[in-house]
């Protein structure tokens, strides 16, 4: 029997909006805020766009840590604002957190490097930053919390397998409550690193066009409170939390094919997508639409797009990293959060960057705001590493 | 204890570190109670020494995967995969039995060598010079990744780095996942490398702590001095659900948490991963005072310090409730008489701040 996973409160930020409904409206109004880097200097010749978040954001710690623990500690600082849990009734209780990542699991701080590799003596502050930094740990100082806290390196499934692993969490009855999600800020590593494979877009992404040309970076975090049933019906019993949505299923699948590349016929993505439909015992036509992952690199696009055709034809899709840009071990995060608001709202956002449809995919995205119905919706990930992951969420019964 | 309704068995254990390579290798350097880590007579310029290291080969790797599938991978990566062979075979697991194992993998610090190569690659010849290969072998999943590739390991596939916490952590979800029937079989381990950077790293945080003396060996139990020397290499456990496949026990309980609020317990022999870091010394000093009724132990001069080092102690541990025999350093009270048996052995792990991990294993039903 399926288990729902109530989701109590959700904290977002990224390119589109330093909250939630901030990134939601300006998808749907179908901006973009891709732009040069201005956070760190870089000769490439390209100066490949990314999606950074430009306005200060909530700074909740004094503690000097790397801007992707601050990124998911303001998100997780939403989100259980939102739940409307009193911080000394959630310490009395087991809380978990999951949060993935890539660079904030990273030692690769090129100023102490340089210094360390030419004979000085580097300062050692920015190696105690990142020792302190530990996403999943941060969270769980910050709030004074005792329970299971795992920080996800999964590369670009990261966030997508935290909020799968959280739920798994909750019906093992490890913990009560998890503070689950990811976090990821753009830096020069990444920039070179994904510039360097050639999968960079000198423009705006076009997730599934004829003319994509690679995927834009960006940042930000996502963080869910997820309840264990008897603890959300404890508390709703006492008229405290209402549930924006629920986690009904996960899956995950390797693909064991190639450490960059997908597997050409998606058998990882197969794989997750039935596990995912498993757990839920969601029908595929039971769903309104699908969050793919959707970056914008042929690769990417090609075996995603056969996947969507075979597997789950006629179901709409889009992709929201035209919004977003890729926030590698957040994007999964973030997008769970885009379903769960997309699925409360009853609208999806246009497939940003979609213009002009490849004859070699089967398959097109959502090309106008789109007006949704149903209360299940998917959202998928694919990874460096051949991992795949895959959520099925739902509706829930009151507003965010 | 968070005491598990249907243990797991222990199947298959596999491990490569500065003792050596493969179980033998680590028993023996368990019967002999340490080894020897490899000196350094290098120095950085600007005048700090590298300290000594456990350090590991990975020349047998070769036995398992064709040398040319091996040319792109680092030594990260190929002591998880030699580490990952070496269990598979010991559990009796072949080829073609392996499409639905899953893979969880722990690494404190993830591919470091490889994470400073690339950044090598951008400082020498600049932003457009930086290397691909480099960095598509520098994310923290490429261990389990190449697991996956060069074994047929198709399951759920998952990595963890949560520094000290990441073994404990990583079980905790293996156990998840074979209870939940996600899998029958799962490959859990922990992986870390050294190297010069994290060297010059642990040189400047402890190289001044106790005068600059570096200690020769590490003395588990002497909590108030720095004896720490560092390590690398891997350690992996099949896991399985199935109870009759247990050919090293079972284990029976997983616990996280923080020693505020601990909830972890030992009922016989307390195995601890007290590794010379005097700034872990206050936890394990309490725990040896309030459990003088156990039996306690470690084996932590054999692989060194490195945050996933509790996966050496959970291969020991299985070894122990298999040989029945008691390996490693012990505290004076510790003994074993010939009538004396090894029914359960508790793994804990705590990190500086508090945080542990604790694993409890008991007999094969």
């Amino acid at each position: 029997m399926p288990t729902r996973v109530p989701v109590t409160g959700i904290g977002c930020l990224c390119a589109a909006g330093n909250t939630l409904d901030e990134a939601v409206a300006s998808m749907l109004s179908g901006q973009r805020h891709g732009k040069p880097p201005a956070r760190f200097t870089t000769t490439h010749v390209d100066r490949f766009p990314v999606f950074c978040i430009e306005d200060e954001f909530e700074q909740v710690s004094d503690v000097e840590m790397l801007r992707t623990t601050q990124l998911g500690l303001a998100a997780a600082v939403q989100a259980v604002r939102q739940s409307g849990w009193d911080l000394d009734q959630l310490r009395e209780l087991r809380v978990g957190v999951c949060m993935g990542t890539t660079v904030g699991s990273a030692m690769n701080n090129e100023r102490f490097y340089s210094e360390y590799r030419n004979g000085h003596t580097p300062d050692m502050g920015p190696i105690n930053c990142f020792l302190n930094s530990n996403p999943a740990a941060a969270i769980s100082r910050h709030f004074g919390l005792n329970g299971p806290c795992q920080t996800i390196v999964n590369a670009c499934s990261s966030g997508t397998d935290a909020i799968g692993l959280a739920s798994s969490w909750l019906q093992a009855g490890l913990c009560d409550v998890v503070l689950a999600g990811g976090a990821d800020e753009l830096c020069r590593t990444t920039y070179n690193g994904f510039a360097s494979l050639q999968i960079s877009a000198p423009v705006l992404s076009r997730p599934f066009d004829e003319t994509r040309c690679g995927l834009n970076l960006g940042e930000g975090a996502a963080v869910l409170v997820l309840e264990s049933q008897r603890v959300q019906q404890q508390r709703q019993m006492r008229a405290k939390g209402y549930v924006i949505g629920y986690v009904l299923g996960y899956g995950s699948g390797t693909d064991g094919w190639h450490l960059t590349a997908p597997h050409p016929d998606g058998r990882g993505l197969k794989q997750a997508l039935a596990e995912a439909f498993t757990t839920s015992g969601v029908e595929k036509e039971q769903l309104a639409f699908i969050n793919c992952h959707g970056t914008g690199t042929r690769d990417n696009d090609r075996v995603e797009s056969k996947v969507l055709g075979e597997v789950l034809a006629q179901i709409p899709f889009h992709s929201t990293k035209g919004y977003t840009g890729h926030t590698l071990g957040a994007a999964g995060a973030i997008e769970a959060a885009f379903t769960l608001a997309f699925l409360r709202d009853g609208i999806i956002p246009a497939s940003a960057g979609f213009s002009q449809m490849d004859p070699e995919l089967s398959v097109i995205p959502v090309t106008e705001p789109t007006t949704i119905v149903k209360e299940f919706a998917l959202s998928e990930s694919l990874a460096f590493g051949g991992n795949n992951a895959a959520l099925i969420l739902a509706r829930g019964e009151a507003g965010v | 204890m968070n005491r598990l309704t249907c243990p797991v068995a222990i199947q298959g254990l596999g491990c490569v570190g500065g003792f050596g390579c493969g179980i033998d290798d680590f028993c023996h350097a368990l019967v002999a109670g340490s080894c020897a880590p490899t000196l350094s007579s290098e120095q950085h310029a600007d005048g700090l020494a590298y300290g000594p290291a456990y350090l590991a080969q990975t020349d047998t790797l070769t036995d398992f995967v064709a040398k040319r599938s091996l040319r792109r991978l680092d030594h990260y990566a190929r002591m998880a995969l030699l580490g990952g062979c070496l269990a598979l075979e010991d559990a009796g697991i072949a080829g073609e039995q392996r499409e639905k194992v899953g893979v969880m993998v722990a690494s404190g610090y993830g591919a470091s060598t490889t994470t400073f190569s690339f950044l090598d690659s951008v400082l020498d010849d600049g932003d457009h010079c930086a290397s691909p290969t480099n960095f598509s072998n520098s994310v923290h999943n490429v261990a389990a990744a190449y697991l996956s590739m060069q074994l047929g390991m198709l399951g759920p596939n998952l990595t963890i780095s949560q520094f000290e916490m990441s073994m404990s952590s990583a079980l905790c979800n293996a156990v998840c996942w074979l209870q939940q029937g996600r899998v029958d079989t799962v490959l859990v381990g922990g992986v870390d490398e050294h190297c010069p950077v994290l060297n010059y790293c642990y040189q400047r945080y402890f190289a001044t702590v106790d005068g600059g003396q570096t200690s020769a060996k590490i003395e588990p139990f002497v909590f108030d001095r720095q004896t720490a020397i560092p390590g690398e290499g891997a350690g992996f456990l099949v896991l399985s659900a199935d109870p009759d496949k247990a050919r090293y026990g079972m284990i029976d309980g997983v616990d996280v948490g923080h020693m505020r609020q601990p909830t972890w317990s030992a009922d016989d022999l307390l195995l601890v991963g007290a590794d010379g870091h005097c700034n872990c010394g206050q936890w394990y000093e309490s725990i040896a005072d309030h459990h003088q009724n156990h039996r306690l132990a470690s084996c932590t001069p054999v692989y060194g310090s490195q945050p996933t080092g509790q996966a050496f102690d959970l291969i020991a541990a299985a070894l122990m409730i298999n040989d029945q025999r008691l390996y490693g350093h012990t505290t004076g009270h510790t003994t074993m008489a010939d009538s004396d048996t090894i029914d359960s052995v508790t793994s804990l792990k705590v990190a500086a701040d508090g945080q542990y991990g604790a694993v409890h294993m008991v007999k094969g039903i």
